[in-house]
């Protein structure tokens, strides 16, 4: 190792001669005291959460008081201990202490509840009750059927992208009127999902005055409907879904076509390639990174997808167009069942992690074998 | 604009002729067998309170229009009269209220809003609203019990719900100043204690009546030509309104493929989507005349074990009767919710037949939507020629023909006050004084002639000449008021049970009957799946403390 180097990785050491021990042993101070008294104050109000009987607060405010007094109080601690290195840490700190607080705790916290039996309308409230949710999801036949729906709605990503991909090498030509088509075509990705169920869904698909089924008995079908069936309701809750979820893909896709290099497609024109080869051979593997995330992003906002299916169908006809979240929603909600609801929705944490870390590896095995 | 037939809402009403006709219609009802065994007596309210009557019947007024945020402000100011015998100007300055309702088809809290805005003004306390939809009421109300987070002071609620709140002694017990300004002796039977009550204690304040009757088009029952293709095609009978499941289910085949004035008819409309637990009521509608024997106070569990009765062949019954009437029903009707079926399609004009709240009753001639004017009359649900005998386990004819059991959906909304706001006695006071003003005599005769979400709760609302003065058509309002009076009044109507949770055991099975309606299980299968959840939820709620309330909501 050169002494330029050694200089160069040493610039982000900065000595911490400026503290004195006195003003460590003060810091040290400021965080063991609150840390003493977040450990206690938790600890008490854990007790008297398990047993009524025992001393508590009414309720967890209080925790979340000392939760942040701990936090400031860490914060100077750490600069009064550390100097120059604890200001750094201050940068980084207030967003490791929210996300410990609103993502780590109540992820650790929803396991607690998946081990429970807590019907909000029992008098006993919250009992722990092993692995007795987790046997009732392995025979609950709404959630495997709302499980295999998530496959075919997760495969109907694949085609999205294909439509977004056109799209965007549509938007990508110099053609008349490019920028308004860009902006028309973003329309749908502006509105609320919310809003393309009742717009679409609920108004122009209704079996009975919508226009596409006026239009489909004008064209002859005899009494259409989009949602009476499984599969005919499973791709109309696909094409609302697809409506408002390509634009997303395509202005990612537009994107990447517009970083491509210029000199690569003008080599290729000189070369005599076709269009299809230029697109087969060359664009579509430049663009490779850019669709493997855009197809990841969108399988993770797909695995995800309910409120098309609570304001559209709830789920019907007969649990063929629900979608995993739609189903913990309903046990939730209109069944107020906590600890199944929770587990149900901890099981699909874990999978949708473990789905996406196979996705992910897979892509990155494929993006190296194509390179 | 929708075309109105009759003189809706055309003449000027006076307190001379409210009075004359109100007294007349005691006497009319007694003539057309209103008035006896099986119905409401007509009753005149006093005669203050006959005099804002006549004021706010006349709101909107002639040849109007759906009733507007303003018309709702002027009634509820004209009612403030009993307020002000009680509560001084200004006596809750500085008082905030959170009152929790619903924001259904823009009535219940749109209502109460404009009826408590002159309240405000008068008592200086402040409302804030917490507005839910139907499909979410039960969720938020749950969470806030359990978890502690009650963030309201008074809700509207129905008697289902009461198992919930009271049975946890989180309600405040009513006033005997309030008990006096509503009136509560006048409520129809139906909703007398022990609904609204727990332990004895009278905690509610009621806006409402509720059952399910039998909504029907008078037009396709009279209509020359399908009654001649009725008798070709070998139908039993004469082609008449039907009167038992059996027939309902005949008709609706028949109809299919045929058309009234230029459209497609359809006979029945069910209930098929989920819907947050309300749809259990149309299936329930179905259920009752087979499954509510007579003398037998339970019909959906066992009172001494709470094994659910769902998987009996008389529900089974039930649901075979939609699988087998569904493909003859409208397209798309196994997507169709609740107001899907009553608004959209049979105030619509699709479909002939339909279980319903009250609700359609005024929206015939007052929603804009309403395509039906003149067309529709009203009976009590369907019965049926045999009834399900739980003790002996067979199917049975009873001696007096069929069986009848209409079904007492929901119980009615009411207002209740929670015990927390005890703690401030001027909070408490406000809370139950806002209860009173929507509870009240004069109030409640307009909530139940104007779309509000409620219907007829009072035996004074059953005067005949109060709804024709407002531009109903006499024979239909009868006819209305009939089927509301008979099955409030029927020996044996099927009552809610009102016990904790009662919403989980109707949303699971709203989950299984879909699964049924889309061929995927059949009926048995269906009634057993919904049986077993059943079984778990009250387990998961103690089964032990549900035998108890179920009982003491039976009154046993």
């Amino acid at each position: 190792m050169t002494e330029s180097t050694v200089a160069a990785a040493g610039a982000w050491e900065v000595p911490d001669r400026s503290v004195s021990p006195a003003r460590r042993n003060l810091g040290r101070a400021v965080i063991a005291v609150p840390t003493i008294a977040l450990v206690a104050v938790a600890g008490i109000q854990i007790a008297h959460t398990a047993r009524a009987s025992a001393p508590g607060f009414a309720n967890w405010r209080p925790v979340a008081y000392v939760y942040v007094l701990w936090a400031i109080c860490l914060g100077i601690g750490l600069v009064m201990t550390k100097g120059e290195r604890g200001k750094r840490a201050l940068f980084v700190l207030p967003a490791l202490l929210f996300t410990l607080a609103m993502v780590v705790f109540p992820t650790a916290f929803g396991f607690v509840l998946a081990f429970s039996s807590w019907n909000l309308s029992s008098s006993v409230g919250r009992q722990f009750n092993g692995f007795a949710n987790l046997r009732q999801l392995f025979h609950d036949t709404f959630f495997w059927q709302a499980m295999l729906n998530m496959v075919y709605y997760v495969l109907s990503v694949l085609v999205q992208y294909a439509i977004a991909f056109g799209l965007a090498l549509l938007l990508n030509q110099e053609i008349h009127l490019r920028r308004f088509f860009r902006i028309t075509f973003l329309l749908p990705f502006m509105l609320s999902p919310v809003a393309v169920s009742w717009m679409i869904g609920k108004s122009i698909m209704d079996a009975r005055f919508g226009p596409a089924a006026q239009l489909l008995r004008t064209l002859g079908a005899q009494a259409p409907a989009f949602f009476d069936r499984a599969w005919p309701a499973r791709l109309s809750i696909m094409a609302m879904d697809s409506w408002y979820s390509i634009p997303f893909m395509m202005i990612l896709l537009l994107a990447g076509l517009q970083a491509l290099p210029d000199e690569v497609l003008e080599a290729s024109k000189v070369d005599g390639s076709s269009g299809w080869q230029t697109f087969w051979r060359i664009v579509f593997p430049i663009m490779l990174p850019v669709s493997i995330t855009t197809i990841i992003l969108r399988t993770i906002f797909e695995l995800k997808l309910a409120d098309v299916v609570i304001n559209v169908t709830g789920g019907a006809p007969g649990g063929a167009t629900d979608t995993v979240s739609s189903y913990i929603f309903r046990v939730y909600n209109d069944r107020s069942n906590v600890g199944y609801g929770t587990a149900l929705a901890e099981f699909y944490l874990i999978v949708i992690v473990l789905f996406l870390a196979l996705m992910l590896w897979l892509s990155s095995l494929w993006l190296r074998k194509v390179r | 604009m929708v075309q109105r037939n009759g003189p809706f809402l055309s003449r000027p009403v006076s307190r001379r002729t409210i009075l004359k006709g109100a007294t007349g219609a005691t006497a009319a009802f007694a003539a057309s067998g209103l008035v006896g065994r099986s119905a409401t007596r007509a009753q005149t309210p006093a005669a203050e309170v006959n005099s804002v009557i006549e004021q706010i019947l006349k709101i909107p007024g002639a040849n109007t229009h759906q009733p507007t945020q303003s018309d709702m402000e002027k009634v509820g100011e004209l009612c403030l009269g009993p307020t002000k015998a009680v509560i001084k100007p200004n006596e809750f300055k500085g008082v905030g209220i959170r009152f929790m309702g619903l924001n259904n088809q823009n009535v219940h809290d749109f209502v109460f809003r404009a009826f408590l805005k002159s309240w405000e003004e008068y008592t200086g306390a402040k409302i804030t609203w917490i507005d839910l939809s139907q499909a979410d009421y039960n969720s938020h109300f749950q969470q806030a019990v359990a978890t502690g987070t009650i963030d309201f002071d008074m809700l509207e609620m129905g008697a289902p719900f009461e198992g919930d709140l009271l049975g946890k002694g989180l309600g405040s017990p009513m006033p005997d100043w309030v008990k006096k300004v509503i009136n509560i002796d006048n409520l129809v039977a139906y909703l007398k204690p022990p609904v609204g009550t727990w332990d004895g204690v009278l905690y509610r304040t009621t806006i409402d009546g509720d059952c399910h009757n039998f909504n029907y088009r008078a037009d396709y029952f009279a209509d020359k030509d399908l009654a001649s293709e009725w008798t070709k095609s070998g139908g039993q009978g004469d082609w008449a309104v039907p009167t038992t499941w059996q027939q309902v289910q005949a008709a609706t085949k028949f109809i299919k493929g045929k058309k009234v004035d230029g459209q497609d008819a359809y006979g029945y409309l069910d209930v098929c989507k989920p819907w947050g637990g309300f749809g259990w009521y149309f299936f329930a509608s179905r259920a009752t005349a087979y499954a509510k024997y007579p003398g037998d106070k339970s019909w959906l569990f066992d009172p001494t074990t709470m094994k659910p009765r769902i998987s009996d062949p008389s529900f089974v019954r039930a649901i075979q009767d939609v699988i087998d009437v569904l493909p003859d029903e409208p397209p798309d009707q196994i997507n169709a919710d609740g107001n899907t079926t009553g608004f959209n399609e049979f105030l619509g004009g699709t479909g002939s037949m339909c279980p319903w709240w009250g609700d359609i009753g005024p929206a015939v001639y007052t929603s804009d939507s309403s395509v039906v004017q003149g067309k529709v009359a009203f009976s009590i649900l369907p019965g049926s020629d045999d009834v399900y005998n739980t003790k002996t386990q067979k199917w049975e004819k009873l001696a007096s023909g069929p069986n009848f059991a209409p079904n007492m959906a929901y119980l009615g909304w009411g207002v209740y006050v929670m015990k927390a706001t005890e703690k401030n006695a001027a909070l408490n006071k406000a809370c139950w004084s806002v209860a009173a003003h929507l509870g009240g005599e004069a109030i409640s005769q307009w909530t139940s002639c104007y779309p509000s979400g409620f219907q007829p709760y009072r035996t004074t609302h059953f005067n005949v000449p109060y709804w024709t003065e407002v531009g109903y058509p006499k024979d239909y309002i009868e006819s209305y008021l009939k089927s509301q009076s008979d099955s409030y009044n029927h020996p044996n109507s099927a009552i809610e049970p009102r016990i904790p949770g009662i919403f989980q055991y109707y949303s699971a099975a709203e989950d299984e009957l879909a699964k049924a309606y889309a061929g995927k299980e059949d009926a048995q299968t269906c009634a057993n799946n919904i049986s077993a959840a059943w079984e778990k939820i009250t387990d998961g709620i103690g089964r032990e403390s549900q035998i108890k309330l179920y009982q003491a909501s039976l009154g046993s």
